[in-house]
Parts: structure tokens; sequence; C-alpha cells
């Protein structure tokens, strides 16, 4: 240890400590440029010289290290007047239009202005005449506005270790870029952002900087997107290890069904990868559901929270991803949980609505089985009728009911023989019941429910099997690849037609359409159709499914206040689900309709946070799975990286897989599964490096 | 035995001893005894735990490079100069690094310095990343090589006016070394001294890199400063914001007061950058370079004054302060300097008395050197009177009276 005095404040610091850290931890704001924390000491921007005693002159003290006995003083005349020139002398070639820059506001030569006073305007100034370049992706780079701080440098070279940028010379200016001016993907450029992060003015600039977005949503979008937020590059970085216990881990913190979320996330957290950017997006739920179905130890359990029973009673209605995650974490909570399910078995829209060939049905088993160790009691073949009446005995309810009925829309021929609804078929075909469906099927609808219906219908032994939508192609919710795959089974695919009439007398003949010219929406928020005349199109069947959407199984006779008589509606859809009842929370599709599974099980997570906190507990209901060790922050250089191509997962050909009810898509395999892993960007190691420290976070510092 | 092999089976303790007992320094701008300034880069790296690398070079602020001369005449000689200081730093890590530009030379090098251990590369030295090398100047490997050769004799290698690089005592003095009879200034190393400062010898005055030129009443020393300073932003790397930004602006004032847009506050100006240059850079190029101007407006204010209050150019050299006028009586209206220049701004067609365009004209002189009556002149005073129109010739005499 050494004694150092700044400015008369004895501090007691690590021997060869930098001492501008030093003064900057113990209050004590010195100005500075060059300097980041997460950097080697550069000293050249000589914006944060000190006087020592002892010595001649000024020194920087961001490369002066900590000796016993060290007096420094950060204020004197002689100083300021340094500073003053060094600043003049690095505005010298800076533009002078800082309210046009995206970084105003946010730029430390800004704030060092603000600090030090304005220039002189005694020196000569000039424009360094670099055109901005936008031609990388994700990356801008305005060479006008660098002022050689080398913190990208550094950055790029000692922190990552990824060394493609570097200082070069265009003759008579210096900059920063790559060899040879590359592009940064042929630069083998990992874009980790670092440089964009360490910049403190406008030079390198992220693109997707949004003042409106909060830094950790723009930094990593997979997790913004994620309705979980699950921890997304965290886990992939422990797959790419090979490391699948803390990948489990990680993933397990967020969500408590990751294996069926694995085999049918939605993922919308891929579509936002900026992967997007560079080649493909990350295969985040392939990778997950690699981790998931590696988790034979369960290590995981070991840290997994049980708080002492609370003698409070709660029933869960609904044992769907909503219920079955309510359930899970309240059980954790100490809270004696029962669910109560109609169904036979548990699993709800995962188990009678998705087919068995995304998701086998014994994964659903197992994940319900987890659950129910950690002392869940569910309760199956148990219609509730009257959940107000389950106040009785229970402290708490929460209706996690989903949307079980399908909605049939108005048209001619609507209700003709051989009109099915999509909840009712799918169920039906779960149970291994007869659906009453035909030879030749017409879907109606483009969402991936629409998808798991033509599909299952190809798989019942349909002779001919057509899925029309009003959406374009382009447009169309469900997922591409569950569309690909449907055509690849032979089904046939109409975008972009209306719904004219189902033709027949007693029973289904088909269905007339008309093709959409436009589809949108008007400023009164109605949708406008215009069709393109001449464009009639019969298409025959003998059976009709629509797929066009699903509501609860509610009436006002629950007693629920109801949105549109069949949604329940409670206090906020975040942060209150009470609803009319108070006592009685409601959560998942039966609350904002048709979504996604995640979303459903973060509406659950939500909801046992809320009841947690309504029977007396403090609502925290996170856990620490995993190991929560700091990546590496050096990635190191990787040839062709921002190029590589996603690793496909083992797909059955279509004549294989479309008649018969097996799993088709085996996932990555074991060679591919950490290189694809590997991929990832990495974009939540910038959120490690440190923010810049300016004279505001240094209340009184200002100088006179 | 070549000085090398001897100084390998003598081993590193007698060969700093021997270092050490003959006097011989580290030379160029970091001029020490050498084996204290081996000894610091020592523990430099052991202290940051770090493999020390011997590493031969020129001082970046060396723009010059006469010191290349001994590269060229005895390459072998440096080479083994260069792995005789690497033993006497205790290192096997050694490497000759040549300017950048010098590509070739340093092919040619490669072959000869592989027996010896030595890599030889082109770069600017980046000082930050050689914190932890014993850096040692080209020339001492020279002193080191000639020592093991049994040859040693102190001195400082000087080239007189861009005349052969000579090894001379310190005590010779500068006014010995050239004659100064005509001289306004002499450039000793990085900075201009007056005639009468140097009667001084060549230790007090030291031209670390090797240079003494004379400039006589024919150079502008304003011109001069210019040029140097702007060899020195051509070779600086940029990375230092005091010596990027710094030498620009000091270019900057110098190019201004050429142009004749000089002001009175750059003498101070120069002064504040410069200095603080010297002591706000972590390599010889910003701590040296700023010297030439610093030198150049302390000591010779007159010039300085000639070109800011009274615009003109001592010298004739800066061309925003000279004239250039075909006399009207005797251009033949050859035409021979039209074809010349460069700018067009030359009026006239056969016969006539031709006509230069002030404000176009860049003041190149071609048309000077073209001219074969010799009837084209440079003036740094005032123009007589010229034809105001195409004038026939022999006939503006006639018009004025």
């Amino acid at each position: 240890m050494a004694v150092i005095t700044i400015d008369g404040v004895k501090l007691n610091v690590p021997d060869g400590a930098n001492v501008l850290e030093c003064a900057l931890e113990n209050g004590i704001y010195i100005p500075h440029l060059c300097h980041h924390k997460d950097l080697n000491p550069l000293g050249s921007c000589r914006m944060c010289v000190v006087e020592m005693e002892g010595q001649e002159g000024a020194v920087p003290s961001c490369t002066l290290k900590a000796e016993d006995g060290m007096v420094i003083r950060t204020k004197s005349e002689e100083l300021k007047r340094l500073r003053m020139l060094a600043l003049e002398l690095l505005l010298a070639g800076h533009p002078e239009d800082c309210s046009t820059c995206p970084k105003y506001g946010n730029c430390e030569l800004q704030m060092l202005i603000q600090y030090i006073g304005p220039k002189t305007g005694r020196l000569k100034m000039r424009v360094k005449g670099f055109k901005e370049n936008s031609a990388n992706p994700l990356i801008v780079h305005d060479m006008n506005r660098c002022v050689l701080c080398g913190r990208c440098v550094r950055a790029c070279n000692e922190l990552r270790g990824v060394k493609v940028l570097d200082y070069r010379k265009k003759g008579m200016e210096t900059y920063v870029g790559t060899l040879h001016d590359k592009l940064l993907a042929d630069a083998d450029c990992r874009f980790c952002q670092a440089c964009a992060e360490v910049c403190p003015t406008g030079t390198i600039r992220d693109k997707l900087a949004s003042s409106e977005k909060k830094k950790e949503d723009y930094v990593l979008p997979c997790k913004a997107e994620c309705p979980a937020h699950t921890e997304i590059p965290r886990y992939l970085r422990a797959v790419r290890d090979g490391d699948m216990d803390e990948a489990i881990a990680i993933i397990r913190e967020k969500l408590p069904i990751p294996r069926i979320l694995g085999y049918i996330c939605t993922q919308a957290c891929a579509k936002e990868c900026k992967r997007n950017c560079l080649s493909d997006p990350m295969s985040i739920r392939l990778i997950k559901r690699y981790a998931a179905d590696k988790d034979i130890e369960k290590k995981w359990r070991a840290k997994s929270k049980q708080l002492p029973d609370t003698g409070k009673k709660v029933c869960v209605v609904g044992a769907g991803p909503a219920g079955l995650t309510a359930a899970y974490y309240l059980r954790k909570q100490g809270h004696a949980v029962t669910i109560k399910e109609a169904m036979p078995t548990a699993g709800g829209t995962t188990a009678y609505g998705i087919p068995a060939y995304r998701l086998p049905r014994d994964i659903i088993a197992e994940e319900v089985k987890l659950i129910e160790e950690q002392g869940v009691q569910i309760e199956c073949g148990t219609k509730v009728e009257k959940p107000a009446e389950l106040l009785k005995d229970y402290d708490a309810v929460l209706m996690a009911v989903g949307g079980t009925v399908g909605v049939r829309l108005g048209m001619p021929g609507n209700d003709l023989p051989g009109v099915l609804l999509n909840a009712d078929f799918l169920r039906n075909c779960a149970l291994g019941k007869e659906t009453g469906m035909g030879k030749h099927v017409i879907v109606l609808g483009g969402g991936n429910v629409a998808f798991d219906c033509a599909r299952s219908a190809v798989r019942l032994g349909a002779e001919s099997v057509h899925l029309a939508c009003l959406e374009a192609r382009d447009k169309m919710t469900a997922d591409d690849e569950e569309i690909e795959q449907a055509q690849e089974e032979g089904i046939v695919v109409h975008p972009a037609q209306t719904f004219e009439r189902i033709t027949g007398e007693d029973h289904v003949t088909g269905v007339d359409f008309m093709k959409v010219k436009a589809f949108y929406f008007d400023e009164n928020r109605r949708a406008v159709i215009e069709k393109e005349e001449g464009s009639e199109l019969h298409i025959e069947g003998d059976t009709v499914i629509f797929a066009t959407g699903q509501k609860p199984d509610l009436n006002e006779d629950s007693g629920f206040k109801l949105f549109r008589g069949a949604w329940i509606v409670v206090n906020d859809n975040t942060n209150d689900k009470q609803t009319s009842i108070p006592g009685i929370f409601a959560a998942g599709d039966c609350v904002y309709g048709t979504k996604s599974v995640v979303m459903a099980v973060q509406s659950g997570r939500e909801a046992a946070s809320q009841i947690d906190r309504y029977l007396g507990g403090d609502g925290d209901i996170s856990e620490q799975l995993a190991s929560g060790k700091t990546p590496d922050p050096w990635i190191g250089v990787i040839e062709g990286f921002a190029g590589e191509k996603a690793f496909q997962p083992q797909i059955d050909p279509a004549e294989e897989r479309k008649d018969n009810f097996r799993l088709f898509d085996h996932g990555i395999c074991d060679a591919d599964i950490c290189a694809e892993a590997g991929r990832c960007l990495q974009c939540d190691l910038r959120l490690q490096i440190h923010r810049p420290r300016t004279w505001g976070d240094y209340a009184d510092t200002k100088e006179a | 035995m070549g000085a090398y092999a001897k100084a390998k089976e003598l081993g590193r303790e007698a060969v700093l001893e021997k270092i050490d007992s003959l006097g011989i320094c580290e030379t160029g701008v970091y001029r020490e005894k050498m084996t204290d300034h081996l000894k610091a880069a020592e523990e430099a790296a052991a202290k940051e735990g770090e493999e020390l690398c011997l590493v031969a070079a020129l001082n970046n602020a060396d723009t010059d490079c006469v010191f290349l001369e001994l590269v060229k005449k005895d390459p072998e000689k440096i080479i083994e100069g260069c792995a005789i200081a690497a033993i006497a730093a205790g290192t096997e890590k050694a490497a000759l690094v040549l300017p950048e530009k010098e590509e070739e030379l340093a092919a040619s090098l490669r072959e000869k310095a592989a027996p010896y251990g030595v890599e030889v590369r082109n770069e600017f030295i980046n000082i930050r990343r050689n914190a932890c090398n014993a850096l040692i100047h080209l020339a001492a490997c020279a002193d080191l090589a000639d020592a093991f050769n049994d040859c040693y004799v102190p001195g400082i290698y000087v080239s007189v006016n861009g005349g052969e690089l000579q090894k001379l005592p310190e005590e010779k003095k500068i006014s010995e070394l050239a004659d100064l009879s005509e001289a306004k200034a002499v450039q000793v190393g990085y900075r201009y001294f007056t005639a009468e400062e140097c009667e001084a010898s060549l230790g007090q005055l030291y031209p670390a890199n090797g240079m003494i030129r004379v400039l006589t009443q024919k150079d502008c020393i304003v011109d001069d400063t210019q040029k140097k300073l702007h060899q020195s932003r051509t070779q600086s790397c940029g990375k230092c914001v005091f010596c990027r930004e710094g030498l620009i602006q000091l270019e900057f004032m110098q190019t201004e007061i050429t142009a004749g847009r000089g002001k009175g506050e750059f003498a101070d100006l120069t002064k504040e950058i410069g200095e603080a240059m010297c002591y706000s850079t972590p390599c010889s190029m910003g701590q040296q370079c700023a010297g030439i101007a610093l030198s150049a407006m302390g000591k010779f204010p007159d010039e300085y004054e000639a070109h800011i209050k009274k615009k003109s150019c001592p010298a004739g050299v800066c061309k925003a302060f000279i004239r250039i006028y075909v006399d009207p009586s005797d251009c033949t209206g050859c035409g021979d300097c039209l074809d010349v220049c460069p700018k067009n701004c030359i009026e006239g067609k056969p016969k006539y008395i031709h006509m230069i365009d002030e404000i176009d004209c860049d003041r190149c002189g071609k048309c000077v050197e073209a001219c074969e009556e010799e009837c084209i002149h440079i003036t740094t005073g005032k123009v007589p009177k010229l034809p105001d129109r195409l004038t026939k010739v022999g006939k503006f005499k006639k018009k004025r009276h």
C-alpha cells in the first residue's frame, strides 16, 4: 500500500496504482479524455496533467503510478493553461457542429469544453475531409470527428484482442481504420462494438443506438425482445464453451419450462439478433433446446430457491404455460399451490394445441414433473365453473385458462357441416379422437396455428390441403420455416386472399376467394381491404378449418369483468394482474389474447410475483442458478467471423415426416452446437465496459 | 575474430565493463552513458515483467537520416554493434529498425543480419509499445562495433552542409567546420544557432541528428523552418495530440508568415505551443521538432519582423514578397516566356511587349529562366512603371514621354 496526497487529501492506495483512477475513485475529478478505466493508459491527450511535488512541470496522471509519499496537485493556473491548450489543439481538428452531431449531449469532448471553457479562437481550424463511412453493418465511422484518443484502438487490440482497428495515415492526416481501409467484415471484425462503446465523441457510433430506448435494450435486442428477458448471450457463451450445466442454469433463471420452449418458441429474439445484419441470426431456440435436452443431472437444483411454507394457499386455474409458471414460482415463494386443469393432462396449449410432431408429449410430461416435484399439486380433469367460489378455500386464485375456443368468422356458409374450428380440431387430434375432417381440407388463416392445423391434416391423411390467408406472403405471422416445411409437405399456400363464402348446400363443397390488392388500416384503425377485380378463385374441399384466432372459454357467468365478452380485464396487463374480483388474478392468453408460449411464461412470472406480494411476500421471485462468473472480455481473432452461416438442424425429409406425428426436427448435432453458439456477437460484453466519468458526476468540482 | 564474436566470448559483464571503461554513450537525442541507458531499460522491463528486446534505430524526430550512411557504408558493422548491444543488455532479442521509407535498404540487410540474430524491420518507433525495450541509436551501434574491433575513438558524427558523415572530436568548434563568413544562421541538430553561437564546440551544441548546415543570406529562415516542420509532420505518426496538432499549428504559422499573412501574436503562440510540445510528448519527434520553430523565432526576430511587419523576405525566397515583371524596354516579344508559363498568366503576341498578370502569377520563376534576353526580373522591391495594355516593342518609352 502507498499513501498519496491528492489536493491535500490523503489516500491509501495500492502501490503502483494509476493515480488518475485513484483520484476519480475517491471523488476527486481530473479532466481526462484518452484515459478509460477498462483500457491501458496512453497519456496522449494531456488533459489529465497534474503537478507532483519534487518534479518540475506537469505530468499526465493516467500514466503516473502511485508511490508512497507522492504529493499531487490537480489544480493550478499552469495546469489550467496546459489543459486549455490541449483542448484547443484537440478542437483545432474537430468540426464545430455539436448541435448536429448524433452524440450531442453524450459527448465527452463536449463535456470537457463545458468544464475547461470555450476555446479562444486563436488556433487554425481545419476540416480533415474524411467521408462518413456507413458501409459497414452496425457501426458508423465518421473520422472527421475523431480526436485520436486511441480508445477504440486499445479496446479493439488490447481489451478484445480482435486487432482490426489501428492508427493509419492518409496524406498528412492520421485516422483510425482497418488495414487498407477494408470493410470491417473483411477485416475479421467481431462486431462486439467495444469501439463504439468507448469512443468519447461521435466518431464511431452504434447504428442501432437510440435515445428512445434504454441502452441495454438496443445493445442487447435479443434479450429486450424476449418477453422473459432471458440472458441469451450469456447462455450462448456457456454452450460455446461446452458448459451445458451453466447454460441451462442461466436459462432456468427466467424460464421454468425451457425444454418446451427449446422446441417451439417463436423466438422473437432471433428476429432482432444483430447477426441478421451480417449473415444468419443465431439459432437461439435450437441452442436452448440442446442445452435443455442435455440437462440430465439438473445441477441447477442445488441453487434453486425454496422459501419456507407461508401457510397461504393459491389455486391456479389452467395448467398451460402461464399457469404452470406461476404455480412453480408461487410454490418456491412458500405458498401451497394447486392447479386445476380441465383436460386429462397438464400442458395447456403446448399439449392440446401444438401438435406432437413439433413437441413430443414426453417432454411436456417431464417439465410438468419437475414442477410437481417442487411441490405443486395438479388436479387434472377438473373444470372450474365458478372461479369466485375458489376464494372460499384459497387465499388467492390465478386464472390462466388460455384461449381454448376457436373463432368462427362471420361469412356465408360458416356453420355448414364440414366447417371445423382450429382449437377443436387440434385438441381432438391431440387426444386421438375423431376430428370430423374429410379428404380435402381448406385452412383459413396464416399464423402458426393455421399451419399446425394444415400440417396435422396432412398427417391425418388428407388428400389435399390448401391454406389461405388475408395477409401477403411477407406479412404472414407464421414462422418462415413453418411455411416452407408445410409447402414441402404438399400444402398449397394462398396468401392475400379474402374469404368470400364457404360454398355448399348441406355440406362444405369449397371456398370462394378473391385476391387482395391492398390491405391496410385507415385513420380510424379499421381494416380496409381492396380486392382485385376478376380475381375470383374457388377451391374445392369438403372440410374448412377456421384458424383465425382463439378466445377464452368464458362468459359473463364467470363473474369477471370481460373485454369483448371473453377476455378477462385486469387492472394492468403488466403490473397489476388482479381482476374485477379481488383476490383473483389472471395471466396468459385469457388476458391479452393469443400470443406466444414464452409470453405466457413471462405473464405467469409477473402474476406469481404479484400474488406473492398480495399474500404478504416480497414478490421477489428471482434466483441465481448460474455461476455468475464474469465473461472474458478478450475474444480474439476468428477468420471470416462476420460471414459465418448458421449451422442447420437435422430435419427429416417431407416424405418421411408427412404421414406421422413423430418429431422430425432433430436439432443441431453435437458436433456443430458449440460452433453455432460461438457465432454469437456477445453484444453483452459491451455492457461490462464502464461508463465514462465526467465532471457532472463530481457535483462541486466545476473549475471557476 | 569479429567484434561480435569477441564480445560473445567475453560475456555480458566484461562487455559492460569495456563499454563503461571506454565511456561509450548512447548517441542521438538521448545522450547518456550507454551502460546507464541499458540498465534503465532492463529495470523498466523487469518491473513490468516483460521480456527485453534491444532495438537499434534512428530517433523518430530525425527527418534527414544522415546516419543511414553508416548503415549503407558498412552494414555488417552496424549489425554487429546491434548484436553486441543485445549482449550488453542481457537479451537475445535484437532488432535493427529503419525508417518506413527505407524498405529496400532493410531488405538488403536481412540476410546479413540473420546470423547475428538481428531482426531487420521498417517502422516508426512506437514509443509506448517499446516501453520495455532498450532503444539505442544506430550510431551507437557503430561505436560499439568499433569498441570490440579495438578501433573506438570518441567523437561526434556530423555531416556538414550535406557532406560526408565524419566523426569529429567533441572539442572541435563548429566555426572551424564550416565557412561562416556568409552565415545568417546555422542549423546544428534540431535547432538554429547564430554564427556567434557557433564559436561553441560540437559537444556543447551537440547535433543529435548529425546535421550541421549553414544558411546564408540567400536562405530564408522562415521558409526553411516551414519546410523542416513540414518534413516532421509528414514523418510524425500523429498519435499524440501535442505532436500532431502542435506541428500543424506551428507549420501553419510559418506558412502564413511566408505568404505575407503573418501576425505579431504568432511569436507568443509558437513559444507557448512549442514549449508545451517539448514536455507533452513521449518521443523525440514531439520533443525535438518544435525546436526548429522555437529557435528560429527566438533567435532571428529581424527575419520575422521583415516578413510580418515590412512584408518582405530579405533572402527573396518567399514568393509572396517577390514580384516578377517583364522589362518593357528590353522585351523583344519573342514569346518564349509565354510558352513556359504554367499558369498561362503572360499576355503578349509577336513583336509586342509581354505582360505578366500579377494576380494569377505564382512566382514560379520559369519565365525568368526561359527569357534569353534576360529581361524578366525578380524583385523584392518596387516594380518600375509597366505598360497597361499590349504595346508594340519599342513603343512603350515613347508613349510615356
